[in-house]
């Protein structure tokens, strides 16, 4: 999980290395995304979303796809 | 009744480690943990691995030191923040963001962009970064995050 100065410099990035491009996540986005995982992380009740909570997150943020999907990503 | 005193004790050991990580910007030791909650350390290590099962703690190959508590990092990283005097480290780029709302304080992100190496220095306010046309890009797929989260 990383930062890009922009998208082209991913697209290099890729290239050079095989990886395939994944969708890029606006810095708001990412945002949104560590509010919802980590913003009670330090109280009492915290935890870290499960599936359906994780799914709800990524399509509130507009993060939709088969890559956003945790499918049986259970744990705990 | 034995089942809610665990869940009872893993809190304990949950928010000594947290705490810690936001006060002093480190991992605490195992023993630290155990003073702060009036426990031992074979206590404090078996909530360990019921803390790794939920995704709350990843822990180094000796079964002890914290690797991660996400979003803060044991060790070093690439990617660093700085709020209210400290500096903390960071799992990913994620996690960056994560240390902040963590914390609920302001600060400064640093990191780099990983193909021309250019610096960051985000500042981020308690609302977020303001407009920025850096990007983030995550290889592996949500479902996999965990089967490798090291590499993740």
């Amino acid at each position: 999980m990383l930062f890009f100065r922009s998208e082209e410099q991913v697209r290099e990035w890729c290239e050079v290395n095989g990886y395939p491009k994944r969708p890029l996540v606006r810095m708001d986005q990412l945002w949104g995304l560590a509010t919802a995982w980590y913003g009670t992380r330090l109280q009492e009740d915290a935890r870290r979303p499960q599936p359906e909570e994780m799914r709800a997150i990524f399509a509130g943020l507009g993060l939709h796809g088969e890559f956003w999907d945790p499918q049986s990503d259970s744990f705990g | 009744m034995k089942q809610e005193r665990a869940l009872e004790f893993d809190t304990q050991v949950k928010l000594a480690v947290y705490r810690h990580f936001a006060e002093t910007a480190k991992a605490p030791a195992v023993s630290e943990v155990a003073r702060r909650i009036w426990s031992d350390v074979e206590s404090v290590l078996a909530a360990y691995k019921r803390l790794r099962a939920q995704r709350l703690l990843v822990l180094e190959a000796d079964g002890k030191s914290i690797r991660m508590a996400p979003p803060f990092s044991g060790i070093p990283t690439q990617h660093s923040v700085e709020a209210g005097g400290l500096r903390y480290f960071a799992n990913c780029a994620w996690d960056t963001l994560g240390v902040l709302a963590a914390l609920h304080k302001p600060g400064t992100v640093h990191s780099r962009c990983e193909q021309s190496g250019e610096l960051l220095h985000l500042p981020v306010g308690l609302d977020g970064p303001g407009p920025t046309k850096w990007v983030f890009h995550c290889l592996v797929p949500a479902a996999k995050w965990w089967d490798d989260i090291v590499f993740t």
